[in-house]
């Protein structure tokens, strides 16, 4: 166990004997190992995910390929923590202290990942479309000779994807804007009432929420992390332990995930996780989270944060630049200035093509991990279900 | 195109060739049926037609002019539509030919383009200047499109009406009474849904955008494609779409619930919220099956663009479906759900074959896949939920005796409950199955040789037995909680008699089996028989002929006799036979048996006795045995005044 202090491994040392007497089985020995074995499988996973996210090649931090390696991590670590917790443990200790607590408290966590997945696998649709956007940019722009015509094309496209990320916080306000419009447009010909419209307009808005009215990924993020605290003393070896730190880690990816794509309202996220410094397996999530903080700290500045993706900040600023040389054009146009242009096309060209491999798979790990959340919890219930007497009415 | 015809030079007859074959290029073009790759052939064919001409008479200096003239006229006609406030495709204001002729415009413009393009290697600046030119009209052109389809698509959206889909209106009704506590004999309700909302088997395909727009879209998406703006025309279509199949949710009432809302909501609106479901389950998977037909009609030639647009266009509100089932299948498993989650499981289980066929494509995997996994989740939870039940009823205990040894709620709840499951029979024997075949220890069927037909033996009619003998040996233990032995039998007698007569007199039958009957027959009556010998013999005794010197006198025997018969009356009148006819029946047998006696006692001895120890004659007697078992304790008062 990394960390550990005289009066850590003394403590230790007692909660074995407790343990023995209690569990009655010479497994003990057994699960503390597996238990450090644990720690060090988490340690050196977002050890890895630290070390790529260094990557200056498109792959770095908060990257889709970054995040479906976050997300493979988190199910190899759930893996391990279901083994731990139980293999091996009479089910009638999931009911007793500490666990009869912490495991519950575990699920109200899990439960809550599950309403994050199901947001943030919403809110990959919406990158998606960022990426449709910007490819019809591409397809305007790749054409030779390349005139007002393919240039007006590409700002069309790169206009709207500008708005998309420009919206705030919390809102979503193109269908409702399209919805006007078509109300504007259609009063011509029919004659709907100006309260039609607006309840219209009104069930437009409710349409545009993924989840159900007035949920908050920051808020659940927050609900999630809140009565997150590490064991103490002889609770800090096992069971304790596995279900801490698998918590942690599930708050931790769901608020990367969270930070990374556009989910439903993000106000008020977060910026720093409650994880103690002096735990080992812990130290390279702290150093993820504070950088990935430091990411949505500076995004928040310029009120951008839709693209906290790394390809959708990529696409944002080759958006951004492509719509100045849009601006500017005139034909016949400047040899190299199109060479210039060029390569950022292709920049764009290829960020796209990462999306458009990655993104699908992204949205079904998510549903992988959702669905392995799901099971993981069953099972617990079963096996407790089976274990515990079933307590029936009294007639 | 210009009049190219017109043009004299010495290569006169080559350009009235190329302008031939490029009017049956475009005639052959106009042939709706074309496939795609023929389509893409004619277009460049047409391209390289012009580029031929504007060669042709590019030699003479004349082409370019001839060229820019087109380019101006077409620019004009874009423009004067641009200006218009009226959409061209808009059918109340519109003129249709204006809309073909915008149609007709693009395809000279796109034929310019071609040409002009296909010159472009070695090409002058004049030429370039003219492409640039082209190719900015047909942006204009295109972005025109994008917002006439956008308004096509949603003004003349219908909305879906399902064919004989019974659109009863789910209140807040809660019909099955799920508690332990109060359970009676109600829920035919759950008979009547299942009989109304019959499957619809045929292809039902509703027009969800009015048919005579599907032409002037195919052809707008024919242009659009034809010219590569297919990324605008998709997204537009399928914004559009989506947006009215999300609305489409709305109209059903299914509201948007996060899991956690689900797994903390109050079981009566679960139960709402279920119904809701499984009745927009039916129906968005038909509402699909007519979307899937809009997309071929207007995609169908444009090959994946199809089913990839068909998926963006459902997989959203699919996955709102998906997460509340997902969400139900977690939740704890209670035994009032079942039926709930036996509809939901149906309600998926019979429409996976319409999703693979809606989802076969490869974009689809994922939704296709996403429902197999809620089909086992439901049933994973139905079944557990099953096996619960039979659990909860074992594990059922009561602490003070049931008053009156009437029918327990526990049974009548039991009886009920596998009743209504009859109803489920085919999905409970494949959950069943799974579960058996899983199981070492498969259940055992607690007696053998029941009767021949095959369907007492499916698995749910093993399970239903099983079921009835964990209430049985529940009941028994329920019956030792009684003091008097005598009312352990009327209780007993009471509760199986009900069980028999339930399962006699409903689809159970066909399940449990007629030997199931006989048996439970043959129980209760030997517990009214032990009712009749436990009580009465030891009363009847009294007036047997006892010749004992010392306590002989038949008066005395008819006093004794008395006060047990009243001791009798006293307790049995609060003791309970809800059935009247068993009831009736047991008190028959009784009067039977004890006038009988009584009366000749009576005969035997009128000399001995002494008239003012007969209290009751036997008609008294009589009277006072329909008395019994009516519930509510009486007293003979006669008994304490004399």
């Amino acid at each position: 166990m990394p960390a550990t202090d005289n009066q850590g491994s003394f403590l230790n040392r007692i909660s074995i004997r407790r343990n023995q007497v209690v569990s009655m089985d010479g497994n003990h020995e057994q699960e503390l190992e597996d238990l450090e074995l644990f720690q060090k499988h988490v340690a050196d996973r977002f050890a890895d995910l630290l070390s790529q996210s260094e990557d200056t090649l498109g792959d770095g931090l908060l990257s889709i390929s970054w995040l479906r390696k976050l997300l493979d991590v988190f199910l190899c670590c759930e893996a391990e923590y279901k083994a731990i917790l139980l293999l091996g443990r009479d089910p009638s200790q999931i009911s007793k202290p500490p666990l009869d607590k912490l495991v519950p408290e575990f699920h109200d966590r899990v439960v809550k990942a599950l309403d994050v997945c199901n947001a943030v696998s919403h809110a990959v649709e919406t990158v998606r479309h960022y990426q449709k956007l910007a490819e019809i940019a591409v397809t305007a722009l790749e054409q030779r000779p390349i005139g007002d015509g393919q240039v007006r094309r590409a700002k069309k496209a790169l206009n709207s994807l500008m708005i998309l990320l420009e919206e705030k916080e919390g809102s979503n306000h193109k269908l409702t804007e399209r919805a006007w419009s078509f109300g504007r447009r259609s009063a011509n010909a029919t004659t709907s009432s100006s309260k039609d419209r607006a309840t219209s307009a009104s069930q437009f808005r409710s349409l545009s929420w993924s989840m159900s009215r007035g949920w908050s990924a920051a808020k659940q993020i927050q609900a999630m992390s809140s009565n997150l605290v590490a064991p103490r003393g002889g609770e800090s070896s096992s069971p304790a332990l596995p279900v801490y730190i698998m918590s942690t880690i599930t708050v931790f990816v769901m608020w990367a995930l969270v930070a990374a794509i556009p989910c439903q309202e993000r106000n008020g996220l977060l910026t720093h996780l409650p994880v103690p410094k002096q735990l080992g397996w812990a130290h390279s999530i702290i150093a993820l989270q504070e950088k990935i903080a430091e990411e949505w700290k500076r995004k928040k500045e310029k009120n951008r944060l839709a693209g906290l993706l790394e390809e959708t900040q990529r696409i944002e600023k080759l958006g951004v630049s492509l719509i100045e040389f849009a601006d500017s054009f005139q034909f016949p146009p400047d040899a190299d200035r199109l060479e210039e242009v060029a390569v950022q096309v292709a920049e764009l060209g290829e960020t796209c093509k990462k999306m458009d491999e990655g993104l699908m798979p992204l949205q079904q790990q998510i549903r992988e991990v959702f669905h392995r959340i799901v099971r993981s919890r069953t099972e617990v219930l079963d096996l407790l279900d089976q274990g515990g007497k079933v307590t029936a009415p009294i007639m | 195109m210009a009049d190219f015809s017109s043009v004299l030079s010495p290569r006169e007859g080559e350009i009235h060739v190329i302008a031939a074959a490029q009017h049956i290029v475009k005639a052959l073009g106009a042939n709706k049926n074309l496939d795609d790759d023929l389509r893409k052939i004619l277009s460049q064919l047409d391209g390289h037609l012009s580029a031929m001409t504007l060669l042709t008479t590019e030699s003479r200096g004349t082409g370019f002019r001839e060229v820019e003239e087109q380019l101006k006229y077409a620019e004009e006609k874009i423009r004067s539509w641009e200006s218009n406030q009226f959409l061209l495709w808009d059918s109340d204001e519109s003129d249709p030919l204006e809309a073909s002729e915008f149609l007709k415009t693009i395809d000279e413009i796109q034929a310019l383009i071609g040409g002009l393009r296909s010159l472009s290697v070695n090409g002058n600046g004049k030429q370039k200047d003219l492409l640039n030119r082209a190719d900015s009209i047909l942006q204009m052109a295109m972005s025109r499109l994008e917002k006439e389809i956008m308004h096509i698509l949603v003004k003349h959206k219908q909305y879906f009406q399902p064919k004989n889909m019974s659109f009863r209106s789910c209140g807040m009704d809660v019909l099955y009474d799920e508690s332990f506590v109060s359970v009676e004999d109600v829920p035919s309700e759950e008979e009547l849904r299942r009989n109304s909302s019959g499957k619809e088997s045929d292809e039902y395909i509703f027009d969800l955008i009015h048919p005579h727009v599907i032409p002037h879209l195919k052809s707008i998406a024919n242009v659009m494609f034809g010219v590569s703006y297919d990324q605008e025309f998709c997204q537009a279509f399928v914004s559009v779409r989506r947006d009215a199949l999300e609305e489409y949710l709305v109209v059903l009432k299914v509201e948007k619930f996060s899991m956690e809302d689900v797994l903390k909501m109050e079981w009566s609106s679960l139960n709402y919220e279920i119904k809701k479901w499984v009745r927009a389950m039916n129906i968005i998977i038909r509402y699909l099956a007519s979307e899937k037909h809009l997309c071929d009609q207007i995609l169908g030639d444009f090959g994946f663009v199809n089913p990839l647009c068909f998926v963006e266009i459902s997989k959203g509100s699919l996955a709102h479906l998906l997460n509340f089932g997902e969400a139900i299948a977690m939740g704890t498993h209670e035994p009032e759900k079942l039926f709930r989650l036996l509809d939901m499981y149906e309600v998926v289980a019979d429409n996976l074959l319409d999703i693979d066929a809606l989802f076969s494509e490869e974009a689809g995997t994922a939704i296709r896949l996403d429902f197999h996994e809620l089909l086992r989740s439901l049933g994973d939870s139905g079944r557990a939920t099953f096996l619960k039940f039979g659990n909860a009823i074992a594990a059922n205990v009561s602490t003070r005796p049931f008053s009156g040894g009437g029918i327990h709620p526990l049974t009548k709840y039991v009886m009920n409950y596998i009743k209504t499951l009859t109803l489920y029979c085919n999905s409970l024997n494949v959950l069943l199955k799974d579960q058996d075949a899983a199981d070492s220890n498969p259940v055992v069927e607690p007696e053998n040789g029941q009767g021949d037909s095959s369907i007492t033996h499916c698995q749910m009619a093993c399970h239903f037995r099983s079921i009835t003998a964990t209430l049985e040996s529940n009941l028994d233990r329920k019956s030792k909680l009684y003091r008097d032995g005598v009312l352990q039998h009327i209780f007993l007698m009471n509760n199986f008699h009900y069980m028999a007569q339930k399962v006699k007199c409903c689809d159970l039958r066909i399940f449990i089996g007629d030997e199931w009957i006989k048996e439970h027959i043959v129980k209760y009556k030997q517990h009214a028989m032990s009712y009749e010998r436990a009580t009465w013999n030891s009363v009847l005794s009294l007036l047997k002929d006892d010749d004992s010197p010392r306590f002989c006198s038949a008066s005395k025997a008819i006093r004794g006799f008395t006060i047990a018969f009243e001791e009798v009356y006293k307790n049995q009148t609060g003791w309970s036979i809800p059935d009247p006819e068993l009831r009736e029946d047991l008190q028959i047998s009784t009067s039977q048996k004890v006038i009988h006696a009584y009366r000749s006692f009576m005969g035997r001895k009128s000399s001995s006795i002494n008239e003012k120890y007969v209290r009751h004659s036997p008609d008294d007697l009589q009277n006072y045995i329909l008395d019994l078992f009516n519930g509510s304790p009486r007293i003979l008062q006669s008994s304490r005044k004399k």
